[in-house]
């Protein structure tokens, strides 16, 4: 038990897969303009990241491992996200249109995240089974969540005209993100 | 009228009445009791380091202002040298002087001066500043010189279990920072927030926080002469006082400033009590100051630039779905992954044979670096049986991989290399062969698979981590986090536990399996 | 200048992918903790992406536009499995120094950002050269940035101490945080010299991710 809350706690905070990974840069740092748009997205990651841990993990185990197919297994990911992310856009548009209108335009764009794709690769590469390949993609997906909607809250504090011209843009949300990424690293040798 | 444009040019105005040159003026003076007492009792280095980053942000701020084109004279206001001088409070007496120099640029040039200056901030400069020093130089930050004599902080004593001295924290002159003495911090911190210049609802519900978090999960209950010297140590009242309550990166509301507090509190005490990071109250703030742009938005509602117009907008209508296809790309992506496939599927095959023996010549240099002596290797037979699986309970996620046994010329048993693979080191995979003689101790430990933090835990290659395992006995060994006294004890790399941690727990299993099922035979 | 040089000019300097065109930034934050780092990654990375634009390039007929996408990945992924077993079994010294930097090229923004800027439209032999200059752009600035934070916050360049034994580097910059701050760093004094980047499209909006993800998102917003 104790070991299935530090995998999410790992995933979520202490590896944060964004601050300390860099994984799903493109997203943290385009979309965290606005805040709205952050937490959406956020949520749309949380929803597809979990299930395609899943998935992968099943694939993985059942079909995978066992016919020594082992070396196939970033395309298969590749192609399973790809399906997946079609697949939940349709069934929300069918059974629930207020979701999907929330989370509808994110789905898209998490197809490239890479993030996605790296969680699923790690649980692998860590032999996590079934639950524990859920709870790291839930909490890393959860930890992607916090970290840019912390950041999108900064930015909604940040007022370009203060600045001095060469620290418009890019550079002040990226010393933003080192400045989050140094308080995160608190998290850092948490042993619960 | 400089006055007047200070006060424009500042922080949220909704705030204080008074001018931030006059708050800057009162804070510093709260703080004089706890610098005077820190120079008396730990002397001119003290009073150097203070000198030299109250200066440096100073100096700073005016270089700075002058590079980015705003009034220089803006750095008299105070309020860099209150972050110097809360920076130089917060370090070691006998830290470097370089550190207080270094920070102080950090903290006025990239925390503060980037995002536009005072009020612009969103970390609190100072202690961003000391976490920068505390990564950057974890072994200088963390060392605790009084008279030459390097020992443990309060702090470390208490979470070791010993007992403290709680009279001397509490007076300040123990083995911790410079602005350690909580009497004086509390008489400035008292009298700030008895002239509404720092708000209770922050610096009480982080104290409270904190004792509750400390009271349920220390370990030692309700004790009242722990609880207090939890509180004494570690700058949760300096925190609490001076830094938590900085304007800029703290909420506006009261209940924003009850729950900023409450959080910070609690995840002081969660990282007291649990973590292993050199310092708990830092980096707690600097996580309180990254939720304070949420508590603002949430807990005092204010309306969303997005209308719910726009939303609807932008929604639009729903892209393509899989219906939308025209049999035609399906069939060609489906053709393009079956090439793909069978290309893999050709190539694998190919290479196949190649690869297992490159991989096998690469373990036999691994093995003949840790059996010297040996000219061939065979194959414990028991290996397979665990292959592939979790060794034991008790070592984490470790497998044994191969365990070969090695024989000299004319065919004795010159000793074992057992292969082991922790995935628990701080980047991913570790593997490590691991020699032991035939006379059952460790002759050497030899990493084929290492790719942790440089200058941290790839310190576990260098022969002073490395090295302490050889001609150990082949008994369980025991991780301590340094200065070890047993013969089966080794010691951690600083700043890399989960590091040092995979490697023991993985040598740890190579050395069962030795012990369980090699010898066994 | 003769068109297959001036690819090489403009993956170099012109639209350098990392510093000009900001694609890639995960593998340059990750990676960039060491100069080596940068040439192994850089190295396997061109290599890939030689490869990929050529088979783009003349899948370019072939391939409908609607799924386009899914089969790039599919190609991108099945050459870096196929470089990634070439390299372990016949040169194992080149692949133990670039092992763990291999899968990660996959998720590279720059190979499906050329796959979708240039090798879907232009011929394979200007394509390869596109991958040779973009590679090697990638290269250069991604080992500038490795050597930047090794000197700094390790003391050392390629492995060997420069800094003087007194002297104690800044780990920080070896750390997370270092990553973004030397980034940061970079693009501050491209602003302040006056070369024009796509920084601001990196933090604004959809437009701020690769090319591909730039696509996907302009097909959801429409």
């Amino acid at each position: 038990m104790k070991a299935l809350i530090l995998i999410m706690i790992s995933g979520a905070l202490i590896n944060n897969v964004v601050l300390n990974q860099f994984l799903g840069i493109c997203s943290f740092l385009g979309v965290s303009k606005q805040m709205k748009a952050s937490a959406s997205l956020g949520a749309a990651v949380i929803f597809v990241l979990t299930i395609a841990s899943a998935v992968a993990s099943l694939l993985y185990d059942l079909v995978l491992a066992p016919l020594g197919l082992d070396f196939m297994k970033t395309i298969v990911f590749i192609l399973v996200i790809a399906a997946l992310v079609q697949i939940v856009e349709m069934f929300l548009k069918k059974t629930s249109p207020a979701v999907y209108k929330a989370l509808g335009i994110f789905l898209p764009l998490i197809t490239t995240n890479c993030a996605v794709l790296g969680v699923a690769l790690t649980n692998v590469q860590n032999g996590y089974n079934f639950i524990e390949c859920v709870l790291s993609g839930f909490g890393t997906a959860v930890g992607y969540t916090i970290a840019i909607v912390l950041l999108a809250g900064i930015r909604s504090r940040i007022q370009e005209t203060d600045l001095p011209e060469p620290l418009r843009g890019a550079p002040i949300v990226l010393i933003s993100a080192a400045l989050m990424s140094i308080a995160f690293m608190g998290f850092s040798g948490l042993n619960i | 009228m400089m006055n007047t444009a200070l006060n424009i040019s500042s922080g949220p105005h909704v705030r204080n009445k008074l001018s931030t040159r006059m708050i800057m003026a009162l804070v510093l003076l709260a703080l004089l009791p706890a610098t005077i007492v820190g120079v008396v009792v730990y002397g001119t280095h003290a009073l150097l380091i203070i000198l030299c980053s109250v200066g440096t942000a100073v100096l700073s701020e005016y270089l700075f202002d002058l590079l980015v084109h705003k009034d220089p004279k803006g750095c008299l206001d105070g309020s860099a040298a209150l972050t110097g001088l809360l920076l130089a409070l917060s370090l070691s007496p006998s830290t470097p002087l370089y550190a207080p120099i270094l920070g102080a640029v950090f903290a006025i040039v990239v925390v503060k001066g980037c995002f536009g200056g005072l009020g612009k901030n969103f970390l609190n400069p100072a202690l961003a500043a000391r976490c920068f020093l505390l990564i950057s130089f974890s072994n200088p930050m963390t060392a605790f010189k009084v008279d030459a004599v390097t020992s443990a902080t309060p702090v470390a004593e208490l979470l070791a279990g010993r007992a403290v001295n709680i009279t001397s924290m509490f007076l300040g002159t123990s083995n911790a920072v410079i602005g350690s003495s909580i009497l004086a911090l509390l008489i400035g911190g008292l009298l700030l927030w008895a002239f509404d210049i720092i708000h209770g609802e922050i610096c009480f519900s982080v104290l409270g926080a904190f004792t509750l978090f400390v009271a349920l999960f220390g370990g030692q209950g309700f004790d009242p002469a722990f609880l207090v010297a939890n509180i004494c140590g570690g700058g949760i009242v300096m925190g609490a006082f001076f830094m938590a309550t900085d304007y800029v990166t703290s909420p506006v509301s009261k209940k924003g400033q009850i729950i900023y507090g409450a959080v910070i509190g609690i995840l002081a005490g969660l990282f007291r009590v649990y973590g292993s990071s050199a310092d708990s109250v830092s980096y707690s703030i600097l996580i309180g100051n990254l939720l304070t742009p949420m508590i603002d938005m949430y807990v005092v509602p204010k309306p969303f630039a997005y209308t719910k117009k726009e939303v609807s907008k932008r929604n639009g209508e729903p892209k393509k779905t899989f219906k939308d296809f025209v049999p035609r790309p399906v069939i060609v992506i489906a053709i393009i992954t079956l090439i793909a496939g069978v290309a893999l599927g050709g190539t694998y095959r190919m290479t196949e044979e190649t690869i297992s023996i490159q991989k096998e010549k690469k373990a036999w240099a691994s093995y003949q670096a840790v059996v010297p002596g040996a000219v061939e290797f065979k194959q414990v037979e028991a290996v397979n049986e665990i292959a592939g699986q979790i060794y034991g309970t008790e070592f984490g996620r470790v497998k044994i991989n191969q365990a070969v046994e090695g024989l000299d010329e004319s065919g004795n048993t010159v000793g074992y290399a057992v292969e082991a693979t922790s995935s628990e080191g701080y980047e991913g995979n570790i593997t490590i062969s691991i020699g032991i003689s035939a006379n059952g101790t460790i002759n050497s430990i030899s990493f084929t698979e290492l790719n942790e933090t440089p200058g941290k835990g790839m310190l576990a290659s260098e022969p002073e981590f490395k090295d302490q395992f050889n001609g150990m006995a082949a008994t369980k060994l025991k991780l301590v986090k340094s200065g070890k006294s047993a013969s089966n004890e080794v010691d951690s790399i600083s700043g890399a536990t989960i590091t040092s941690n995979a490697v023991v727990n993985a040598v740890n299993a190579a050395l069962d399996f030795y012990n369980n099922t090699i010898k066994g035979e | 200048m003769n068109k297959y040089v001036e690819r090489l000019y403009n993956g170099l300097i012109k639209e350098n992918p990392t510093m000009v065109l900001m694609l890639g930034m995960c593998p340059t934050l990750a990676v960039s903790t060491r100069a080596m780092n940068g040439i192994g990654m850089g190295l396997s990375t061109t290599a890939v992406l030689i490869l990929s634009n050529l088979v783009i390039s003349l899948l370019r007929k072939v391939i409908p536009d609607e799924v386009r996408l899914p089969s790039y990945i599919v190609i991108v992924a099945s050459l870096v499995t196929v470089t990634e077993l070439l390299l372990e079994a016949y040169i194992p010294s080149v692949y133990e120094a670039l092992g763990i930097y291999i899968p990660l090229i996959v998720v590279n923004c720059i190979i499906l950002g050329r796959a979708e800027a240039f090798a879907n439209k232009n011929k394979p032999l200007l394509s390869v050269m596109d991958g040779v200059g973009m590679g090697l752009g990638f290269t250069v600035a991604l080992t500038l940035a490795g050597l930047f934070r090794e000197v700094l916050g390790n003391g050392t360049a390629f492995g060997f101490r420069i800094l003087p034994s007194g002297v104690q580097p800044i780990a920080i910059f070896v750390q997370p945080p270092g990553a973004f701050l030397v980034i940061a760093l970079f693009i501050v004094i491209m602003n302040a010299i006056g070369i024009k980047t796509r920084q601001k499209k990196l933090v604004e909006g959809c437009d701020g991710c690769c090319s591909t993800c730039a696509s996907t998102c302009k097909e959801a917003e429409k």
